[in-house]
């Protein structure tokens, strides 16, 4: 069955490219939403209009971000059925109904608002837009934890019992609330936020340094870093703490994210020693050559000593996953998530110092220049960790319960190859796109000139208006 | 295979009228975008077209979503026939998906389009709107003519019959039929939404008095083939309760005059409203006809339901947070409600 070995090959991999393409966007969504509400809950209560032009650009930049969430996601929802039909078959019963109830009580939410947020200045009250964007903000958060709920599951499958093909769900509630999804959905929502302020603060730091519009975006800048500054450290606080909930629960996994080939030395020892960095050897049992420091592996994951660490020589040939990509994908992962810490630490340090004043800030090239630079850093942590996740599951789709090749749908490799082809097409012209006029809009800069929005009095006009009425007329402005 | 309780079975069924509602929803509010859209592609004028999409600027978004709503309850209700129904969809689905992806960009971004990259723009909306349509329309008549199953003991029977058996007289010409359709839609939708002496509006006009006729036997001529083809259909329509089927039709037709006259008085809304409780009464009639199959030949609603359904969920889902999202949709567009001028497109 060479055929089918291939055509399961490209079925993950094209679902693997649909979820990386997709999970570019929501982040942004999810924590640029959060900022949104903050920025104009400020204008509301301070009437300083500085903070209503910065709620306008951003929103500028979140519909963009957001009309590309919509259409990679949509994609996704369709690409379970597709590409995975055996497996939706089985884990419908939990798993479709989950997805379900994201559809219903949090696209759904969202989308009657979104709207109202973007179209809806000065046609509704302030405070119903206010309360618009508060909804856009919470329903793309509860849409991130249904679906962290149902990835979770199939990573720690708990309160179901699997019997003739068909996930049957004996407790909802363990089945909700399972081990991985506790610490999972934090760690998804952080990254979320982590990575929203990141994106704000590096656009502010690049009008800095071309001292475009200083006196908006400085103010931008240093709520971001303060708050990044508390964000930073606790997602590696919460990182290593799913970390921990992955070694009780998936051993599998983290022997492969951490390169952890055996469970003792030779010499019948426990092997305690922590891969920096390595690379496997031809069979695949060792790697032929790494860096490594003892008891590191023992103190991260059991903080003991010489604790032991299930490795890889436990786990039957069949049921172990890859190496090479988790490991790496992991360290990756952790080097940038570190390194905000300190970027966060060296901008909060200038604030308290006074040097991200009117006068001084822009003389900040370094610290500009690293924010900048910093902006892609969440960004290549989300992805890392996604395929650390993903990969270090194999060859389980749910883990320890329904193998991957049992869950992908039938199809010919010519079938497969379609998809990839043309997803790959389509979702590099959304992405390509987004780049565009993203940058277009910054390029373009804030709006300062059109008028605040008003209270929303503007004349709606009438659903069958009399035509020699004047005042039945609409006024009507564009969104800009 | 599938064992479900009598309560199972009720809540089943209130599931999958939930379901029917989610779709006919979405054809009716997502239609009539998608026909503006496809009107778009015969309008000259660029400011126009953005009119157009500025018209449906902010409620496209909540009506499409209701497709994904559907979505979410076929995954969550009805597993089995999600599973395999869309692995032998793939192909048109992943063309409406592509019309639907390209559309949303194109819609959300032109804005921010000039020269060229406008031009372009226009043409992905529209055309990006036809295909969402057809290969819709197609999917609607490829699950209509069923499918076969694996039979393989302890796994849930699944479709393996390649990606091209969607294919079909048929199924390419429910593809057609739901572009007539869903362009008179478009039509009614445009002349509502522009202020009476738009130009655009009555381009619309004239156009609707042609699109009228055509969709008219657009519907003939698939009720016919339906006839014939469908042992299933013809053997509900001309069996026992033939009058009580006859009466399908004759409300129709009472309902499309309805539309006509409220058409030739201008009354934009009412007439829209007579359009969508046309589409609803046919689609209504379709599903009672096909009823207990979800995929005629394939899955009744029974056999393709989760064995998890339960009276708990259904109530949460219909009592907490469908009426809620019922409420800010129509909220939603009643805030966007007005009628607009061409000069919508400039900001
Ligand atoms: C801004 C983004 C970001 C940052 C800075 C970090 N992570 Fe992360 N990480 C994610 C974004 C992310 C993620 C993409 O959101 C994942 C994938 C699934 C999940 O729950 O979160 C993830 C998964 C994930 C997993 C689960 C892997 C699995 O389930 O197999 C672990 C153990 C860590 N992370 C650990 C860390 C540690 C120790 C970090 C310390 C620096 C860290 N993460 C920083
Ligand atoms: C939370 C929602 C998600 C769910 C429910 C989910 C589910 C799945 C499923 C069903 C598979 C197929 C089985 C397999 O081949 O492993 C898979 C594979 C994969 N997913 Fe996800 N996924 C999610 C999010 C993501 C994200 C956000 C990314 C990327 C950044 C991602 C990356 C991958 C990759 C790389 C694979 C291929 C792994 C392999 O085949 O070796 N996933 N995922
Ligand atoms: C952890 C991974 C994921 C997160 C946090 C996430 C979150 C979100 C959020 C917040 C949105 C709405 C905002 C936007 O459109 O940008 C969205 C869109 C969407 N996502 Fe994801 N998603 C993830 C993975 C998935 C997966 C695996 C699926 C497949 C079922 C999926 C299906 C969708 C759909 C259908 C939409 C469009 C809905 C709409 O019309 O608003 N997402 N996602």
């Amino acid at each position: 069955m060479q055929d089918s070995a291939l055509a399961v090959f490209f079925s993950r991999l094209d679902f693997a490219w649909i979820t990386s393409m997709h999970i570019l966007y929501p982040p942004l969504t999810i924590g640029l939403a959060a900022l949104l509400f903050f920025s104009e809950w400020r204008w509301l209560r301070s009437k300083d209009d500085g903070w209503y032009r910065l709620t306008r650009f951003f929103e500028k930049l979140f519909i963009v971000n957001f009309a590309a969430g919509v259409a990679t996601g949509i994609t996704m929802e369709m690409a379970f059925g597709i590409l995975y039909g055996p497996f939706s078959q089985a884990a419908g019963p939990f798993f479709g109904q989950v997805l379900g109830y994201e559809t219903i009580t949090a696209f759904m939410y969202e989308a009657g608002f979104i709207g109202l947020m973007v179209f809806g200045w000065g046609k509704i009250s302030r405070k119903m837009h206010l309360f618009a964007t508060f909804n856009v903000a919470l329903s793309s958060s509860l849409s991130a934890m249904w679906i962290m709920d149902a990835n979770s599951w199939m990573q720690t499958p708990t309160g179901v019992v699997y019997q003739n093909g068909i996930f049957q769900v004996t407790n909802w509630a363990t089945a909700l609330l399972n081990p991985d999804v506790l610490l999972g959905f934090p760690h998804m929502l952080l990254a979320a936020l982590e990575l929203a302020l990141c994106f704000v603060a590096a656009v502010s730091a690049w009008y800095l340094l071309n001292r475009r519009h200083i006196g908006l975006f400085r103010r931008a800048l240093i709520y971001s870093v303060v708050a990044l500054a508390v964000v930073a450290p606790l997602q590696v606080y919460v990182g290593d703490g799913l970390g921990r909930v992955v070694a009780d629960d998936q051993p599998a996994a983290l022997a492969a994210m951490e390169g952890h080939y055996h469970t003792y030395n030779p010499d019948g020892s426990v092997d305690t020693s922590w891969q920096v960095v390595g690379w496997p050897n031809k069979a695949g049992d060792d790697f032929a050559w790494s860096i490594s420091i003892p008891h590191a592996l023992s103190l991260i994951e059991t903080h003991t000593w010489a604790g032991k660490v299930t490795g890889l020589d436990d786990i039957p040939v069949q049921n172990r996953p890859p190496v090479v990509i988790p490991f790496y994908a992991f360290r990756v992962m952790v080097a940038a998530g570190g390194a905000l810490v300190p970027l966060a630490f060296w901008g909060l340090w200038l604030v308290l110092r006074g040097r991200l004043s009117l006068e001084r800030a822009t003389a900040q090239r370094w610290f500009l220049r690293a924010m900048v630079a910093g902006g892609t850093l969440p960004y290549i942590s989300v992805w890392c960790g996604w395929w650390v996740r993903e990969v270090s599951r194999q060859p389980w789709v749910v883990y320890g319960l329904m193998r991957t090749q049992d869950g992908v749908s039938h199809m010919s490799v010519a079938a497969a190859l379609f998809w990839l082809f043309g997803y790959a097409a389509f979702e590099l012209m959304v992405w390509g796109s987004v780049w565009y006029f993203l940058a277009k809009i910054v390029r373009q800069g804030p709006d300062l000139n059109s008028p605040v929005t008003a209270d929303g009095n503007q004349m709606l006009g009438h659903l069958e208006p009399a035509l020699h009425d004047p005042a039945a007329l609409p006024s009507y402005i564009r969104p800009v | 295979m599938n064992d479900l309780t009598q309560i199972q079975s009720l809540v089943t069924f209130a599931w999958w009228i939930a379901l029917d509602v989610c779709v006919l929803l979405y054809v009716v509010l997502d239609g009539a975008d998608l026909g503006a859209g496809i009107f778009s592609l015969f309008v000259r004028s660029a400011t126009e077209r953005g009119a157009i999409m500025s018209a449906m600027a902010g409620t496209w978004d909540a009506n499409e979503t209701w497709l994904i709503v559907a979505g979410g309850v076929l995954f969550g209700t009805f597993p089995f026939v999600y599973g395999a129904t869309f692995s032998y969809l793939m192909l048109p689905l992943a063309f409406a998906l592509w019309g639907m992806i390209t559309r949303a960009i194109a819609l959300e971004f032109r804005h921010l389009a000039e020269g060229r990259w406008l031009r372009f723009t226009d043409f992905a909306f529209g055309f990006g709107s036809l295909a969402t349509t057809f290969f819709g329309g197609t999917a609607v008549g490829a699950v209509l003519q069923g499918y076969p199953l694996t039979h393989q003991a302890g796994v849930v029977p699944t479709y393996v019959g390649g990606a091209l058996r969607f294919i079909s007289p048929f199924s390419v010409w429910t593809g057609v039929a739901a572009v007539v359709a869903v362009l008179l839609a478009g039509l009614l939708f445009v002349r509502a939404r522009f202020e009476k002496a738009e130009p655009i509006r009555q381009q619309a006009a004239t156009w609707t008095n042609a699109v009228f006729y055509l969709a008219l036997t657009a519907v003939a001529i698939t009720f016919a083939a339906s006839a014939s083809l469908f042992p299933w259909a013809a053997a509900r329509w001309f069996g026992p309760a033939l009058p009580f089927w006859a009466l399908v039709p004759v409300a129709v037709l009472a309902v499309v005059i309805r539309m006509r006259q409220a058409m030739r008085r201008e009354r934009d809304l009412a007439a829209i409203l007579w359009f969508n409780l046309a589409v609803a009464i046919m689609a209504g009639a379709m599903l009672a006809t096909m009823y207990p199959w979800l995929v005629p030949g394939t899955w009744t609603i029974y056999s393709g339901a989760s064995p998890a359904v339960s009276l708990f969920t259904f109530t949460l889902a219909m009592g907490g947070f469908i009426p809620i999202i019922l409420m800010y949709n129509a909220y939603q567009i009643w805030v966007f409600r007005a009628r607009i001028s061409a000069l919508a497109a400039y900001h």
